[in-house]
């Protein structure tokens, strides 16, 4: 940790204490899987309601008769022991139970024999403790009335009045203490390391958008030039939150079960990434990661969906150790999939991730009356940003279209830039050419800035994320919307009015982008509910599934079976007849998902569902 | 100063320009020539005074023609060694880097004496420019094809010859050139091709291709396809057209049951003339199409080959 690279994590304290309440004490995010979450926050609770009975064990050992100053004395304390002893059994029996029986394919990989050990000692400790307790209610030496312990009190009738429970008494206080002495002892070097790194991993999580990604600093005058980071080469680049992240690492597999990459059978399981660096830094092997902790395909099968981040119960940010890894790939090795190197010098090249000249970039709305605006120009209310794929792809396209033509219909003062808007340096970023990003935000912060923009409306997710959390970095402070937030709101001012098709069934798809890393869920539905019957994935809003082209996939050819394929079959088994969209690139990679597959599904962007129901109203 | 130059081949624009690049940093240049089939001249033209030969290393060994350089430097001690910019070069460079654990800057666009030197490189295929220091006893780099142009000095010296036989391993050889083959291809190259006929997802399956296929080879064109043609595991990727496949520019593309998805069109924009073949007269490649036919390209396309079968017959 000491050798590790710097990152800011300090501020916000109030949103710090809420995750500690609600990820840690509240178990949240182990909760998003009910049954297992359950079992492991009765071993939580029980961990914290239990913590004093170590001491009152402790004196116990010394003198049988004595206890805890006030505490041991309580009646309530004893019950909510008695209650939670029995639960924590509960909990670790379950656990072994879907460990041993049910066999989830989350485990594979995992250190399953240190699991096993782990919950034999937590077995162990709490039935010695009821044991110890049932004893001394056998010999009359509890503090608190019986009914105060209800298990305890059922286990004594076990035991008699005698000599041997009073030799079983010790033998139970002094098994339990022995077996917590050897917890602590074994603690430091293994996975249950986590009962300490959790909560301090929970604190020094991300407090913003979990889109944004942390700056390189290249032209800062305030870092030393020996200083500067370009990404994760060795595990010393590794910042220290990242090196936290690998210690407290459970192993649990719930960011492999939400891989869409792993579920599609590519190389990467984001917690086999967290292992393979937690080994590398443990090794203090100063050799390149990649190969050595994680294989190249690891690292570019990552779409940066988030999925992993969002089921991490402890807060590990995969995601940021990708992007470093691939920053360091690009930035320095220049290794990284040929195929995407036409998008990284189209982008350069052309501000576009296709090449297509820029002089088109407004083609699309030369007939629909749209103010494109020039320099010197009075500012719109809203500045529309198209982004690449509506402005330049054919099926994109008609997203364009048809929220320029409901913007004007509900009397919206917006505009667009046109060849003046350039490429986000979204795709480029993901990919690791921060060089490239940091060149384009610059350039559009200005662009943005001198034509005195307030407020952004954006259709694309990715341009959304960048513009709303990434430019504030680069200078450029806007209040961004998507434009299902805007057009849901037109609708509810009566300002956009549908005809509601009962018969109709839509099933909405989330994007990433928007309802994962900016928690836009909402305003997309109340369009598909506007326009007609919503269904819903069993993968939906913040547990969305990705499409297939985040993190710059777009560009370079899938390994492995077809995400959007199998996000496709999903949205089929709904029996939906519309897949509803709300990015051009889900639009696109939907769309070819479909037309591969073969199923009888219609892919349309919400604005296109709506721009659809007013015609027709 | 001394600066030694592997040079490649003197009749080559490279090899000339990394020797008047080395001008720029060293007064004394000397040149290294592994493999030179006679004695070269024109290299006292680019300013080299002393020409080292290494006999009895003709064929190319990436490994053992750096160690022979690793074995000039440390009689030679030059202050930095340069090559030119090309595959051999860099690849010759990298070696001699490996073996004595020396950085090495690919790429040079120019450089300025101190210590460490100061350096301009070309990254990223050209798109950017890093500036960077390169310490190193001998510095080792290699100059960027067109960095500076070939200048001949005005007044040549006097070009003195060593030749000296390096002591190379087997291990040093085990990566050499041992025969040459002239390239076998089966038909054209999707590239360089003038003409490319491809089938999208519209063709059906892998023996589909039969009739494109037939049509490509009667107008001695190659084949290419979409990428939905790979994910189906029709064609191979190397016959993908497109974004992340293959860019074409022939001078006529056929493009048969292809709806024109960005992805694609990105890979033949480059193309002179395009004919679309698609039954669905909505699909987007016809915005771009300079003809156009509606219809199955399974009836379109062996309609075609039969006119030409019969124009040629005739």
């Amino acid at each position: 940790m000491r050798s590790a690279q710097p990152v800011e994590r300090t501020g916000d304290v109030p949103r710090r204490v809420g995750n500690e309440v609600s990820i840690v004490l509240g178990q949240r995010k182990l909760l998003q899987r009910f049954g297992p979450g359950l079992m492991h926050a009765f071993i939580f609770w029980g961990f914290l309601v239990l913590a004093p009975t170590i001491l009152i064990a402790l004196i116990g050992v010394v003198d049988t008769h004595a206890t805890l100053p006030w505490l041991g004395h309580q009646g309530w304390y004893a019950l909510l022991v008695d209650v939670f002893a029995v639960l924590v059994l509960v909990g670790v029996l379950a656990e072994l139970w879907i460990r041993k029986v049910q066999r989830p394919r989350r485990f594979e990989g995992s250190h399953l024999g240190e699991a096993d050990l782990i919950l034999g000692l937590i077995a162990t400790i709490a039935s010695t403790l009821l044991l110890w307790h049932a004893t001394r209610i056998a010999l009359g030496l509890n503090e608190w009335p019986r009914a105060w312990s209800p298990a305890a009190h059922a286990l004594s009738h076990l035991f008699g009045r005698d000599e041997a429970t009073r030799v079983l008494e010790r033998v139970f206080v002094w098994a339990h203490v022995l077996t917590i002495l050897a917890f602590l002892a074994y603690l430091p070097r293994s996975k249950h390391l986590h009962i300490g790194t959790a909560a301090v991993n929970v604190w020094f999580g991300r407090t913003g958008a979990s889109g944004r990604l942390e700056p390189l600093r290249f032209d800062d005058e305030e870092v030393p030039e020996e200083e500067i980071r370009f990404g994760a080469g060795t595990a010393t680049d590794l910042t220290w939150k990242q090196v936290l992240d690998t210690f407290s690492c459970t192993e649990c597999g719930r960011c492999q079960d939400a891989c869409p990459a792993f579920a599609t059978g590519k190389a990467l399981s984001p917690k086999l990434l967290m292992m393979g660096l937690r080994d590398q830094i443990l090794a203090q092997d100063s050799s390149p990661l990649v190969p050595n902790a994680v294989t190249d395909d690891v690292v570019w099968d990552c779409v940066t969906c988030g999925a992993c981040v969002e089921a991490c119960p402890v807060s590990i940010e995969h995601v940021d150790h990708i992007v470093d890894l691939r920053r360091h790939l690009v930035m320095v090795e220049s290794s990284f999939p040929a195929e995407a190197e036409p998008m990284l010098r189209d982008v350069e090249r052309a501000s576009n991730p296709w090449g297509k000249a820029q002089s088109e970039r407004a083609d699309w709305a030369s007939e629909l009356g749209v103010r494109v605006l020039e320099p010197g120009d009075r500012p719109p209310e809203y500045l529309y940003w198209v982004g690449c794929a509506s402005s330049f792809d054919e099926r994109a396209r008609r997203t364009a279209e048809s929220t320029a033509k409901l913007l004007n219909a509900a009397g919206v003062d917006f505009a667009i830039l046109g060849p003046r808007e350039a490429c986000t340096g979204d795709p480029a970023r993901r990919m690791g050419n921060e060089y490239v990003f940091q060149a384009f935000a610059e350039q559009n912060v200005a662009t943005l800035n001198e034509a005195g923009v307030t407020k952004i409306v954006a259709n694309c997710p990715h341009c959304f994320n960048t513009l709303a959390n990434e430019y504030p970095d680069f200078g450029g402070r806007y209040e961004v919307i998507h434009h299902s937030e805007l057009l849901s709101r037109l609708v509810r001012e009566g300002k956009l009015s549908p005809q509601r098709s009962e018969s109709r069934s839509i099933t909405y798809h989330d994007s990433c982008y928007l309802a994962r890393h900016n928690d836009v869920l909402g305003p997309p539905r109340e369009l598909v509910s506007a326009v007609g019957q919503p269904v819903e994935m069993k993968r939906s809003g913040k547990r969305t599934f990705c499409c297939g082209a985040g993190g710059a996939h777009m560009w370079m050819e899938e390994r492995g079976d077809a995400i959007n394929a199998e996000r496709v079959r999903e949205a089929a088994g709904t029996g939906a007849d519309t897949l509803a969209v709300a990015c051009p690139f889900c639009t696109v990679m939907l769309d070819d998902g479909v037309q591969s597959g073969g199923q009888d599904l219609r892919v349309l962007d919400v604005a296109t569902l709506l721009a659809e129901a007013i015609d027709a109203g | 100063m001394t600066v030694l130059v592997f040079v490649e081949n003197i009749d080559d624009e490279l090899s000339q320009q990394a020797l008047t690049f080395a001008r720029g940093l060293g007064d004394e240049l000397h040149a290294v020539l592994i493999g030179a089939p006679a004695v070269p001249a024109g290299l006292a033209a680019y300013g080299v005074s002393i020409a080292h030969l290494a006999a009895g290393l003709d064929a190319y060994a990436p490994a053992a023609w750096a160690q022979a350089i690793v074995e000039l430097v440390a009689r030679t001690t030059p202050a930095a060694v340069m090559g030119p910019g090309t595959d051999r070069g860099n690849e010759v460079l990298a070696h001699i880097a490996a073996k004595t654990d020396q950085p090495m800057a690919a790429n040079c666009m120019s450089i300025a004496a101190g210590d460490p030197a100061s350096l301009v490189r070309v990254r990223w295929g050209g798109s950017l420019l890093e500036e960077a220091r390169l310490h190193g006893s001998p510095m080792l780099l290699t100059v960027a094809p067109h960095a500076v142009a070939a200048e001949m000095v005005a007044e040549p010296a006097d070009l003195v010859l060593e030749e000296f036989t390096p002591s190379v391993s087997n291990v040093d050889l085990i990566a050499r050139v041992c025969e040459r083959a002239s390239a076998v291809s089966a038909g054209v190259s999707l590239t360089d091709a003038d003409v490319v006929v491809s089938g999208g997802r519209g063709v059906g399956s892998a023996a589909g291709f039969a009739v494109i296929e037939e049509l490509a080879e009667l107008l001695g064109g190659a084949v290419g396809c979409s990428r939905a043609v790979t994910s189906a595991g029709w064609r191979p990727h190397t016959d993908q057209v497109g974004q992340t496949g293959t860019k074409i520019s022939p001078e006529i593309y056929i493009a048969c049951g292809i709806s024109g998805a960005t992805q694609h069109m990105a890979g033949c924009k480059g193309a002179k003339k395009l004919l679309a073949i698609n039954p669905d007269g909505e699909a987007s490649i016809f915005a771009s199409a300079d003809y156009a036919v509606i219809g199955d390209l399974h009836e379109v396309v062996p309609a075609i080959s039969a006119e030409i079968r019969k124009a040629r017959s005739a």
